[in-house]
């Protein structure tokens, strides 16, 4: 057996530590080296502390990690660009390396020129270019726009030339930072087909993100990154619900600044988000989650309707339920006192959600006390694994045939 | 990076080159012109000063019999300024490829050897219309290309290193070009360019000037171009060594600071 693991392994990285030197006076000129007597005063960071894993052939892997876990050093130095202090990385197979699209392009030179130029600089030879270019043009969809200088180019038409080159630089394994981030929609679905096509053919992935979903839809292993060490490393599932969780309670106090308006004859004094009787600010999809409003009436208050409202961070109202809608408006109320609204199996995807609270008059339009933002909560995997839309509606599959 | 990525990447050299070449003088009129113009103006220039505020007089050439100040000057002008200009381009140029030095792998050195190669074809160029000059003024010589071709060899290897290691010295302090621009300045003059050896009253200058840095192959090319002699074997080997010695060293420090060019551009 030792046969096939040596010769299944795509890159091993092999205790590899990376220091950075932060200096204090930084002489950037001879003038000021010479001035200080040549010292430089500096400490070093480490990046990576003793970083080690193997990448199997085929193998899809995400490297997550927050900002300044040294995920993207680790992906640099990976790509060789740079050379670590300590340890050693193997690269077995024929590597790319995206870190960014488009890196030395050329704003004079045509887009024709430019596809030799950048295809070369990602390591391919003269020939396999011109046997290529023609697929490379057809992707980018330019047509006759190849023959004219980049620098008249749209950002849009940059991107796609620049991901047509490196989509066909063909390597075997291929090291991908977030650049699947930039572009449009359709673009970047035409760039996730290209990857989906690229594991298909058992090449081998790494992909570098902060960003769980892809990694969760996309990867076979998660290996996260924690301040320059592998803090975990296997099933993405098991890792990402793991960072994310970390991540999220790292992050609890920060949210969106609540603002209110209304007459205030009665008033939403608190709000609060309770599973199992217990106030929480995250919450697993499909949980019974109750969110209780208590509010204070100086006055006696006709025909109050409660009314919550959950929303994306991008603004879109998911669900919007009233106490008008229930049918369940008293004549009036005064003093204080709290309601409670129940969502069983709350059937949101993992996000984060703000929560807006309001009490209104009957007829909706007199707004007695209404909370923006009242709450930010974010609800983590449970049942579900789902990752696009706002809700799942629990699907469940079959599949009939032969 | 080694030898042998460097040569995997000898197509990525090339189109370097080529873009340097491209992009050099596009959106100007004169286009490759502006090439020619600049050691033609300077040989007006330095022609009127040597000439007639000096009174010097052009050195005659025993061996070709011609007698002809700018086609003096421009002889060992070319050459010269191949070198400066290479260096002056070449020293920034690793620091202009910041972005893609910290976005891809690829061997740093091509980042100036591009530069090297693409000043390479404008030398040529221009002593090919010096060459033409000269049967202007009724002189046969382009059988002389083919030593100054070699000479010309040792001085892109001196160039190369010196290139070298001052465009990874500017990585770590940028001063470096401010400080070229003096070194160039002493250098012209010390070189015998606008000046004739034998024509100085010093007799030391006259006795070292062919000993210089500079000074060699610009005494070696007057030779080659203008008075048709071939330079003794001495002056080769000694040119040799300071080529050799120049790429050596500037190849060695280039290599030992590259690894950090990513982290510190």
């Amino acid at each position: 057996m030792p046969d096939q693991r040596s010769t299944g392994i795509a890159l091993r990285v092999d205790n590899v530590t990376k220091t950075f030197r932060i200096h204090h006076e930084r002489a950037s000129s001879l003038k000021q080296f010479i001035a200080t007597g040549g010292r430089n005063r500096y400490e070093d960071f480490y990046a990576l502390r003793d970083v080690s894993f193997e990448v199997g052939e085929g193998e899809a892997v995400g490297i997550i990690g927050h900002n300044g876990s040294g995920k993207s050093t680790l992906l640099k130095c990976m790509a060789q660009i740079l050379t670590p202090n300590a340890g050693k990385i193997h690269v077995n197979k024929k590597m790319a390396a995206l870190l960014e699209l488009g890196a030395g392009f050329h704003q004079e030179l045509s887009g024709r020129d430019n596809v030799f130029l950048n295809a070369s600089i990602l390591g391919m030879g003269r020939k396999e270019i011109a046997n290529r270019f023609d697929e490379v043009v057809e992707f980018s969809g330019l047509g006759d726009f190849i023959d004219t200088p980049v620098k008249t180019y749209s950002s849009g038409m940059y991107i796609r030339l620049a991901f047509a080159v490196a989509i066909n630089v063909d390597p075997e394994l291929l090291l991908i930072d977030e650049i699947l981030a930039v572009g449009d929609v359709t673009f970047q679905k035409k760039c996730m087909e290209k990857f989906v096509d690229f594991r298909t053919q058992g090449r081998t992935l790494v992909l570098v993100t902060h960003d769980g979903h892809t990694v969760r839809e996309f990867c076979d292993r998660a290996i996260w990154l924690d301040h320059g060490v592998v803090r975990r490393d296997g099933d993405p599932a098991d890792v990402v619900d793991e960072y994310t969780e970390t991540m999220l309670g790292a992050e609890t106090t920060e949210g969106a600044e609540s603002s209110r308006r209304g007459d205030g004859r009665i008033r939403i004094t608190s709000t609060e988000l309770l599973v199992g009787g217990v106030p929480v600010d995250r919450f697993r999809s499909s949980d019974d989650v109750t969110v209780r409003m208590h509010y204070r009436a100086t006055e006696p208050v006709p025909k109050p309707v409660f009314a919550v409202s959950i929303a994306s961070l991008n603004g879109a109202t998911v669900t919007a339920p009233s106490s008008r809608d229930a049918g369940d408006v008293p004549d009036s109320i005064e003093g204080s006192g709290y309601v409670d609204v129940r969502f069983e199996k709350i059937p949101l995807i993992p996000s984060r959600y703000v929560l807006h609270t309001e009490i209104s008059g009957w007829d909706r339009q007199h707004i007695y006390d209404h909370v923006q933002n009242a709450q930010t909560f974010d609800v983590i995997a449970g049942e579900t694994n789902e990752t696009h839309g706002l809700v799942t509606m629990h699907p469940s599959w079959s599949r009939h045939g032969n | 990076m080694s030898l042998r990525s460097a040569v995997a990447h000898r197509n990525l050299l090339y189109l370097f080159t080529l873009k340097e070449l491209r992009t050099r003088y596009r959106g100007s009129i004169l286009g490759w012109a502006w090439s020619l113009l600049n050691p033609i103006s300077q040989m007006i220039i330095f022609s009127i000063i040597f000439l007639k505020i000096f009174g010097g007089v052009a050195p005659r050439a025993s061996a070709s019999g011609i007698q002809n100040f700018p086609l003096y000057f421009l002889s060992g002008l070319l050459p010269f300024q191949f070198f400066v200009i290479s260096v002056s381009a070449s020293i920034g140029s690793v620091q202009g490829g910041a972005s893609l030095i910290k976005k891809v792998a690829f061997p740093h050195e091509h980042l100036v050897l591009s530069i090297m190669l693409a000043q390479l074809v404008t030398v040529c160029i221009e002593l090919l219309v010096l060459s033409a000059s000269f049967l202007l003024f009724g002189h046969f010589m382009f059988q002389w290309l083919i030593p100054m071709a070699a000479l010309l060899v040792l001085i892109s290897l001196f160039t190369t290193g010196v290139a070298l290691a001052l465009s990874a010295a500017n990585v770590f302090f940028h001063d470096i070009n401010y400080l070229w621009g003096i070194v160039s300045q002493i250098l012209f003059y010390a070189s015998p360019i606008i000046w004739v050896i034998g024509q100085v009253e010093s007799p030391v200058i006259n006795k070292y000037a062919p000993w210089g840095p500079t000074g060699n192959f610009v005494d070696a090319s007057h030779k080659i171009l203008y008075e048709n002699v071939f330079p003794s074997l001495a002056q080769w080997g000694y040119i040799a060594a300071w080529a050799a010695v120049a790429f050596v060293l500037g190849a060695w420090f280039f290599n030992r600071l590259s690894p950090r060019f990513a982290e510190e551009i």
